[in-house]
């Protein structure tokens, strides 16, 4: 019994050391999920910490007192980066708006030209003491780090706010005379009472973006979780091809007086449909059941016909590559659940490190993010998606060249 | 018109630095039953590659029913079905699914394959099991309608490539009878094989091929008249000695010797006569014979000769 499971035990070893590349696809898939999801949830986890910084850029007029010592305020606090310039020039709104709708950064303070007069004017009147300070965010972003950054900016705004409405003796009279802690510490208790009397803080989109209300979770989810059931296209489309290597059907199809391309456009067609199909019904569930709002549906319908492309371009690409039904599989759950991770879909990019976010443009699953973002969460039309699509189109011009120039027909 | 169904003239295909068919040159007359028997690997899967289109020569030149493949593909594949070793069929389809697919692949379509269907599912006797998936037919059933399948589109070129391996002895005779009777039909058949008794009873000429070259290419009979020796297999209990070997290359040529010394194969023109002398010379030397076996000259015979090989080797 012992040599009979002995010989059983050393024939599944000759078979599988036999399949190298499949084994190796078995150690570098584990290797990969641990690189690449520790890297991109550390920017989660340690969002606005020391060693993760929120990058907030800044906007503020030249001399501007109690803007500069809010900024002042907020860079000594750990997790936050202030950038008030971009590429060695003052930063604008103009500029802000553009590098936040370009996805270079996700947040932004605007501080009004006439902030510091607006909280010091008719100071005996501490209700008529109101200004207004602007934070700029991208639609897509992650509601929960968005309410912490606001809650976080608001408080040192209401503090630099009461600060301010102090006089400056009072604010002396603080620090001089211990003895009367008693008495400031009600002049300061009567001053926060006074509703209305500091910044408000309100948080806005960029401007052409047609976001009428902030998104909803599902609104943000729904996209992410279709690209990446989209992309297990490429398990199946690959296996299918393997499939016909292996059973000869191939060759018979042809000995057919048919062309490859015939072939391979008949071929690819239904998984082509599963996948538009696929995204039709996930959409129709986030509407029909959660509400969401698909936005402009002829852009819907665009990043949706160019994802399904590129999707199944990388299922030709792995059923190119994988010989055998181990590689195969390894290849598709290997690609499917790294580039989801690295393209935006498990956590948003903006987190995720520089470098990180570098290769995620080289994903088809980050561009097809962010046209669905364009679409449902920033309310943007045909025009604003045709990078994205554009990107994705090439992407499965790119796979769909690759594989049909390595394919083989035999097995 | 050409009185050659197939013309394959100076065809060479190389996969790396393996030669797989090297300068091959023949012709199929129409309505002929051609064989291509060769050893496994001599090239013939290759050569059927080449033929059908999916494998691109080197170079040479193939003209099917008057129509060069390389300059006009798509008309002359139509003149060829292509019946694959290996059951080339969808498994979870029915057997009028994947008949109705292939059909189509060839352009047909409405009544025309409704009828095809019908005809070819009754020349291989498989009409109540149409309805049946791929995958549930018995392993004989699965090679005739892979059969079946080659011969929808009514191709006057009906090429087999080993149709019979694997299969049971009852299946095999229903095969070898259905490709006799379309045959007799009128469809020039290309066979390729490695059994010779298949060989030599279907085909009107055999072309015989060994590491990609054509060595000989006439009919059965002609072939054995030429090359044919009676064969004398001798299987000792032990190691056969060197000066009894030199003894019996007295009697004949002697074509093999296994590594063992144990097995030896002696070519004769007399197979009854040299058998009595190798008894003779057993007996006197007191040698004990485990087995001795006559094999009058044949097509395996041909190719020992041809080759010094047996064609399973």
């Amino acid at each position: 019994m012992l040599r009979q499971m002995i010989a059983i035990t050393l024939k599944e070893l000759k078979v599988l050391l036999l399949d190298r590349e499949a084994l190796a696809l078995l150690f570098i898939m584990p290797i990969f999920f641990i690189l690449v999801m520790s890297f991109a949830l550390k920017g989660v986890f340690e969002a606005g910490s020391k060693g993760h910084p929120i990058e907030i850029l800044v906007v503020h007029p030249p001399d501007s007192p109690l803007a500069d010592r809010t900024i002042a305020d907020l860079k000594r606090l750990e997790g936050f980066v202030l950038i008030e310039t971009h590429q060695g020039t003052r930063l604008t709104s103009e500029k802000a708006e553009e590098l936040i709708r370009k996805g270079t950064y996700p947040l932004a303070l605007l501080f009004p030209e006439n902030f510091t007069e607006n909280l010091l004017k008719n100071e005996k009147d501490f209700k008529e003491r109101k200004a207004t300070v602007y934070l700029l965010s991208d639609p897509a972003m992650n509601v929960q780090l968005l309410t912490t950054v606001k809650g976080t900016i608001e408080g040192i705004l209401e503090h630099q706010a009461f600060l301010a409405s102090l006089s400056q003796n009072s604010q002396k009279m603080a620090g001089l005379a211990p003895g009367l802690g008693g008495v400031i510490n009600q002049l300061f208790k009567k001053a926060y009472e006074i509703k209305g009397a500091r910044v408000e803080l309100i948080h806005k989109f960029p401007k052409n973006y047609r976001v009428g209300r902030r998104p909803t979770a599902t609104e943000q989810n729904v996209p992410g979780y279709t690209i990446f059931g989209v992309f297990f296209i490429v398990l199946t489309l690959a296996s299918s091809f393997l499939k016909e290597r292996q059973d000869g059907t191939f060759l018979r199809i042809l000995s057919a007086p048919i062309s490859k391309t015939t072939f391979f456009m008949g071929k690819l067609f239904p998984y082509y449909l599963v996948n538009l199909i696929q995204i039709g019904l996930m959409f129709s569930v986030g509407a029909l059941v959660f509400g969401i709002r698909l936005g402009s549906f002829p852009a819907f319908v665009i990043v949706s016909l160019a994802l399904a492309a590129s999707a199944n371009g990388l299922g030709l690409l792995v059923a190119t590559l994988g010989r055998t039904e181990a590689q195969v599989n390894g290849l598709s759950v290997l690609l499917a659940v790294t580039l989801s991770a690295l393209g935006g879909l498990m956590v948003p990019t903006f987190v995720m490190p520089n470098w990180m976010k570098t290769l995620s443009l080289f994903t088809p699953h980050a561009w097809a993010l962010a046209g669905y973002h364009d679409v449902i969460i920033r309310g943007l039309g045909v025009k604003d998606i045709l990078t994205e699509t554009s990107i994705l189109f090439g992407f499965a011009s790119f796979f769909f060249g690759i594989a049909l120039w390595r394919f083989r027909f035999n097995n | 018109m050409s009185s050659s169904m197939l013309l394959v003239k100076d065809l060479w295909k190389s996969f790396g630095t393996i030669d797989a068919v090297q300068g091959l040159t023949f012709d199929i007359h129409r309505g002929e039953c051609f064989g291509l028997l060769g050893p496994n690997g001599a090239g013939k899967t290759t050569t059927i590659g080449l033929l059908c289109g999916f494998i691109p020569p080197q170079r040479g030149q193939i003209v099917i029913d008057g129509m060069d493949l390389f300059s006009n593909p798509m008309e002359a594949k139509t003149k060829i079905g292509l019946v694959p070793q290996n059951v080339a069929l969808y498994p979870t389809l029915t057997a009028r699914d994947n008949l109705a697919f292939f059909g189509r692949i060839y352009g047909l379509s409405g009544k025309r394959l409704e009828e095809r269907i019908t005809d070819v599912l009754k020349l291989v006797s498989l009409t109540d099991r149409s309805r049946q998936p791929v995958g549930t037919l018995s392993n004989g059933m699965k090679r005739r309608l892979n059969i079946a399948t080659g011969l929808l589109h009514e191709p006057k070129l009906l090429v087999l490539d080993e149709p019979t391996v694997g299969v049971d002895p009852q299946s095999r005779r229903a095969i070898l009878n259905s490709i006799r009777s379309l045959n007799q039909s009128g469809v020039t058949i290309l066979y390729t094989t490695h059994y010779i008794e298949e060989a030599q009873r279907l085909c009107d000429r055999v072309a015989i091929i060994d590491q990609g070259k054509m060595i000989a290419l006439d009919t059965p009979a002609q072939l054995i008249r030429d090359f044919g020796k009676g064969m004398i297999q001798l299987e000792f209990n032990g190691v056969i000695e060197d000066y009894l070997i030199e003894q019996i290359k007295g009697i004949g040529k002697v074509t093999f010797l296994d590594e063992q010394k144990s097995i030896l194969h002696l070519e004769t023109d007399q197979t009854e006569q040299s058998s009595k002398e190798v008894l003779d010379l057993m007996k006197t030397n007191e040698v004990k014979l485990k087995t001795l076996f006559l094999s009058e000259p044949n097509l395996e015979t041909v190719f020992i000769h041809l080759t010094g090989r047996m064609l399973r080797d």
